[in-house]
């Protein structure tokens, strides 16, 4: 076998892929699995960290899905959360250097978002289920709260773990016979037995380590090309622009800080809010008494637009029409769910011409038959 | 429409016509009278209705038809229409100055850079064509009234069914004489092959008669497969397919520059031509069909299978002589196959005992005397014969017709005696004898006489492979046709009064059986088509007295002069020597010595000892030996059961391959097969529709992943087989 | 002063962690949706893969300073408190028919 020594840079001496290679070309088969020669400095990870991280999360969870003994379940669970914090604490490690932590809040939230979320799907009491949701969605909004989405962390808690699980809860309290409490084997076999467990772990961990490839992976990943690196000036100069387009906040931003002075517009636009390059704000005012030289008074950080009001305005300003089409979706939401909660009467034949106002139309046995 | 182009046969044929007969004093003028029938052509748009008479015939008897019309009205139109086609035949023949073009309308027309393709509806008058066209016409017309009468039991059944037929057969006819070209000319050839299977199989509850259609039918195919060959030759090699575009090649030499090169493919033209005519006028070796198709109504039998649609291919063979001159063998092997067929049909004819199959293998041997006259270059002769044969040998189907008519289908001339001396049977017997002398050619009085004669002196004249031997053919042929004709005739009308009825009695019974003589339309055609066949005298013998018959020169042979079968008619060989005289000096007498010596045996051993006619054959038959002669006569020389063997059984043998092959190979293996491809893969991946939802979102699930990797694997594809390609190629 | 961004006091968490923490969220809906066979938790599971794309909706939001991310996962809630009442009218009405929640007792389509 004629063994070609390849020699690329950055990668050394590959030629060990030769002993294998019998009519395969070992280069190809190497770029293929590893990807180009000349990979990107910046490659965050080793892919292999995600790649074995899903393997064993998909063992773990292969094992707690499946019917089988509770201690069994237990490590497979912990085995399952060792590996996210391991996954979590490398991926920080790579982004800050070597032994360091993630958040803790981050770390908090996310082991019990994943937990819950493990369990809701393994728990065989839908109730349960639909409570260790809830639990998901309290994490989430803790999640939320640390990404300084406010608004959004309670609204969901408010019409998630409010509204929407409550609902589930009442169709399941419902729909649930009533079971013998702590007995397991009363409980319906469709709740006991999961369905083809082996192929849905499979499948859902090859979307899970494309998703990791994406976020992790060492050229074009996600995490490279979108990860932003705003400077502090370059945040608050976007916010202060919002701040300008908001025009009854501004002005009442305007009226408090100016002290009844008031501003004038600047001369290129139309904007009143004026930003610096270091990311502070001033208004540029008229001179006081009507006479003199303009003065220019700067706005305190607090003035800025909070989260609340930047949502709104983003569904005032930016998504009218979608807020009009979501509106509508309740609405016919709400129709179809009278629609169908409605108790169903069973009609004959001549009932239901009757109904439709097609009386005439009913066939002559049945005529015949009601004559006598 | 002003479809003028002029015809020019008649000028290519004046230098001859002027050289033979310098009574011929106007070729001078004859531009002027080319130009007079140019003009004429467009007024002459009527001579359509000679096409157009039996096609409203047809129409009207299928109104008939839709209406059950349970009258004889279908024949009556019929023959008004035929009588009327007849009528506008005759005023063609009045108005008829030079041949013509008279255009209907157009048909194809296809035009390419390169090349056309142009056949119009039109029909080319010329002698030839009118020659035909009277006689087809009168004898249609005549024929038709004949079977308003003796068709009469199928009133109200296959009556009009049967006049339809006979309308067709005189649309196609026209068609294919008339023609002004080769298409025209196949569709007509096609039509009346059409027409003839439909009529053979009239009597469609009769097996033999549907196996007797279905056998003309098919031997026609193997003919007309050859005469669409060579209209394919003859267009590839001259370009059109026009007569007068195509005789005008012949006539100025630029078709012989195009033979010269031509090679094989125009070589081979006449003899696809000749396949076509003898597939039509039942040669050897597609004859087999003709003597069978006499399971068609007699009326039938004496327009379609004797007077017309069978002279066809002579029709063909004089109209296309120049195009036969295309190679030297062709004439010579018509005149071959046309004496074989005759003696053939002749021995055939004499041991069989139905009369009608005795005309029809006589039709065949006459056939065969104007293949002769074809091939011997006696193109006139030809046409002479196949006139006053259409005129005798109708007269003797119709007898046979009469007889079978009333004495109840009875046809064996063992079984019926002394019809003479029958009431009501005056007619019929002595219409027979005279038409029977016409056949044997008995002198003088007749007109068989003159033409028969003729073909057979011209073929101890001409030179040729062989010819005097086919003169000596012919001579023999003429005795076995005496002898078996007169045998029908003092068998059937001499001798004592003696009959027995036949099977189709319509229940009356048989031991109280009457025959019933012929009324007044059989007869009055009998006496009239009679009457026919005498006058013929005066058109095929060299009186000159009729409109169009010019001086010096019979009436058909003015006729054949005044067409493309110019070519073959002989002139100016008086003198010649065969057997160290002129044979047409000493062929008056040899030929009536053979004929009268013929008619002698059969006086002998049919009406003055019938009894020795039977010990004789018995006596043949008892010696082994001998008895080889009779018995492969009366079986047709076993021709069928030899193309039963050599053809029939071959084909069986691979038809029943080809069909089980079909069954389970393209049936089976490929269309069932590709059916169950789908089937099999279906159940391949049935199992995923098992309806679960959980294995559905499994699939769509592992689609979206397939297709992500995809996505994330191609551009490392890409890149490594560049890189590949980069460092390693 | 707090800084907007925080990014040096977050500097340890970042947009990969969030999208990681909802990968692994929606993974897990997935395989909950594809292995329980109770209508009502397969309903559950796709309100989690829901709740999955809003962490990462907000994630995307919070680190391109665009408030879009947040606007999307109301109407994520919007789509979900519908699929809530319709989906969960028409298990009430299944249920009703067969008296099972399981999804497998409605299969009329199969073909094996």
């Amino acid at each position: 076998m004629n063994c070609r020594t390849v020699s690329v840079a950055g990668y050394g001496d590959d030629s060990y892929l030769c002993r294998t290679s019998s009519g395969v070309d070992s280069e190809f088969v190497r770029r293929l699995i590893r990807g180009p020669a000349t990979t990107k400095a910046s490659a965050w990870m080793d892919p292999s960290i995600p790649y074995t991280a899903c393997v064993l999360g998909a063992a773990s969870l292969y094992l707690l899905v499946r019917p089988g003994r509770p201690t069994v379940k237990v490590l497979a669970g912990l085995v399952g959360l060792t590996v996210f914090v391991w996954l979590a604490t490398a991926a920080a490690g790579q982004l800050a250097g070597r032994g360091t932590w993630p958040e803790p809040f981050f770390l908090i939230f996310s082991v019990i978002a994943i937990s819950a979320a493990v369990r809701m799907v393994t728990h065989t009491k839908p109730v349960y289920s639909a409570l260790y949701f809830i639990l998901v969605v309290l994490a989430s909004a803790g999640m939320f709260l640390m990404l300084e989405a406010e608004f959004m962390a309670f609204a969901l808690i408010i019409v998630y773990a409010g509204a929407i699980l409550i609902t589930y809860m009442f169709v399941l309290m419902l729909a649930q016979q009533a079971a013998e409490p702590g007995s397991e084997a009363e409980q319906a076999e469709y709740d006991r037995l999961p369905r083809e467990p082996a192929a849905a772990v499979v499948v859902g961990f090859i979307m899970l380590a494309l998703f990791t490839n994406m976020i992790f992976g060492p050229e074009d990943s996600v995490s490279q090309t979108l990860e932003p690196r705003y400077t502090e000036a370059e945040a608050a100069t976007l916010a202060w622009n919002e701040l300008d387009q908001m025009s009854i906040l501004r002005d009442e931003m305007v009226d408090r800080y100016m002290e009844g002075r008031s501003p004038l517009k600047a001369e290129d636009n139309t904007s009143i809010v004026r930003v610096r390059d270091d990311g502070t704000a001033f208004v540029t005012v008229s001179p006081e008494g009507g006479a003199g030289a303009t003065e220019d008074i700067d706005l305190p950080s607090s003035a800025k637009p909070v989260n609340v009001q930047r949502v709104g305005w983003a569904l005032i300003a930016q998504f009218p029409v979608s807020l009009e089409v979501a509106g509508i979706i309740l609405l016919m939401a709400m129709f179809g769910a009278v629609v169908l909660a409605r108790r169903q009467i069973e009609l004959g034949e001549a009932e239901l011409h009757a109904a439709a106002g097609m009386s005439h139309y009913s066939d002559e046995t049945d005529s015949t038959e009601s004559d006598s | 429409m002003m479809h003028t182009a002029m015809i020019t046969p008649a000028s290519w044929i004046v230098p001859f016509i002027s050289g033979a007969d310098d009574a011929h004093g106007h070729h001078g003028d004859h531009a002027a009278r080319v130009i007079e029938a140019a003009t004429a052509a467009n007024n002459l748009g009527w001579a359509g209705l000679i096409l157009w008479l039996p096609l409203l015939s047809l129409v009207l008897c299928g109104v008939c038809a839709a209406r059950g019309v349970k009258s004889k009205l279908p024949a009556w139109i019929t023959v008004a229409s035929l009588a009327a086609s007849f009528f506008v035949t005759v005023g063609l023949y009045m108005q008829y100055d030079a041949p013509v073009t008279i255009h209907l309308f157009e048909w194809f027309n296809l035009n390419w850079s390169g090349g056309s393709f142009i056949a119009p509806f039109a029909l080319y008058v010329d002698r030839l064509t009118l020659l035909w066209m009277l006689f087809v016409t009168g004898l249609g017309t005549l024929i038709a009234l004949y079977a308003s009468e003796y068709m009469e039991h199928d009133v109200g059944k296959g009556y009009t069914r049967f006049f339809a037929g006979v309308s067709v057969f005189l649309f196609a006819m026209s068609a294919l004489v008339m023609g002004d070209n080769l298409v025209m000319l196949y569709l007509g050839w096609e039509g009346v092959g059409f027409a003839s299977y439909w009529l053979i199989g009239y009597y469609y509850t009769k097996p033999s008669a549907v196996a007797a259609a279905k056998k003309a039918f098919i031997v026609n195919r193997i003919g007309d497969l050859g005469l669409a060959l060579g209209l394919y030759l003859i267009y590839h090699a001259f370009g059109t397919i026009q007569y007068d575009q195509l005789f005008q090649m012949f006539q100025d030499g630029s078709a012989a520059a195009i033979t010269e090169k031509g090679g094989w493919s125009v070589s081979a033209i006449p003899f696809l031509l000749m396949l076509g005519a003898f597939g039509k006028s039942a040669q050897i070796p597609l004859y087999v069909w003709l003597p069978d198709a006499m399971e068609g109504p007699t009326p039938v039998s004496a327009l379609i299978h004797a007077a017309t649609m069978v002279t066809a291919g002579v029709y063909l063979l004089i109209r296309m002589f120049p195009v036969m001159e295309l190679h030297s063998a062709a004439l010579p092997t018509v005149a071959w196959v046309g004496g074989l067929t005759a003696l053939l049909a002749a021995t055939i004819g004499m041991a069989q005992f139905d009369i009608k199959r005795i005309m029809a293998y006589s039709t065949v041997s006459q056939l065969g005397y104007m293949f002769l006259g074809v091939g011997v270059m006696t193109t006139d002769a030809a046409a002479a014969h196949v006139f006053t044969h259409a005129f005798f040998k109708a007269v003797l189907f119709l007898t046979c017709g009469a007889i079978m008519h009333g004495f109840a289908g009875q046809l064996d001339l063992r079984k019926l005696s002394g019809l003479r001396h029958m009431p009501g049977w005056r007619i019929v017997s002595y219409t027979m004898g005279y038409a029977c002398l016409c056949l044997v050619g008995f002198p003088f009085i007749t007109s068989g006489f003159f033409s028969k004669d003729k073909i057979m002196a011209e073929a101890f004249v001409t030179q040729g492979p062989g010819f005097v031997v086919l003169g000596v053919i012919a001579l023999l042929t003429a005795l076995l046709t005496a002898y078996y004709t007169f045998r029908v005739f003092f068998r059937v009308c001499m001798g004592p009064k003696h009959y027995e009825p036949g099977d189709e009695l319509h229940g009356d019974d048989p031991a109280h059986f009457h025959p019933h003589p012929p009324r007044i339309a059989i007869n009055f055609v009998l006496i009239t088509i009679c009457l026919g066949a005498f006058l013929a005298i005066f058109a095929v013998h060299k009186f000159g007295f009729l409109p169009g018959g010019d001086k010096g020169y019979a009436w058909v042979k003015a006729s054949v002069i005044g067409s493309t079968g110019a070519n073959g008619v002989p002139h100016g060989h008086h003198g010649e020597t065969a057997f160290f005289a002129d044979p047409h000096k000493w062929m008056v007498l040899a030929a009536s010595t053979v004929t009268i010596v013929g008619m002698l045996i059969a006086f002998y051993f049919h009406l003055a000892n019938r009894k020795a006619a039977d010990k004789l054959r018995a006596s043949m038959l008892a010696n082994p030996v001998t008895a080889v002669l009779p018995k492969a006569m009366e079986n047709k020389w076993y021709v069928d059961e030899v193309y039963h063997a050599i053809i029939r059984a071959p084909l069986w043998v691979v038809g029943h391959a080809c069909a089980v092959f079909d069954r389970y190979v393209i049936d089976g293996l490929l269309v069932d097969g590709t059916g169950r491809c789908p089937r099999f893969l279906a159940r391949l991946f049935q199992p995923l529709q098992n309806g679960v939802l959980q294995s559905y979102a499994v699939s769509m699930a592992g689609g979206i992943g397939l297709v992500v990797l995809l996505v994330l694997l191609m551009p490392r594809l890409l890149e490594a087989l560049n890189a590949v390609g980069g460092t390693g190629g | 002063m707090m800084s907007t961004l925080a990014m040096d006091a977050m500097s340890s968490v970042s947009l990969a962690h969030y999208l990681t923490t909802s990968a692994i969220l929606f993974v897990i809906g997935l395989i909950g949706f594809l292995t329980r066979r109770n209508m009502i938790v397969m309903f559950l599971c796709t309100e989690l893969m829901f709740q999955a794309a809003a962490i990462a909706m907000i994630a995307f939001g919070r680190f391109h300073l665009d408030v879009s991310g947040q606007v999307f996962v109301i109407f994520i809630l919007t789509i979900a408190a519908a699929e809530a009442a319709l989906a969960l009218g028409l298990v009430v009405l299944l249920y009703r028919r067969r008296e099972t929640l399981s999804a497998e007792a409605w299969s009329e389509l199969r073909e094996a």
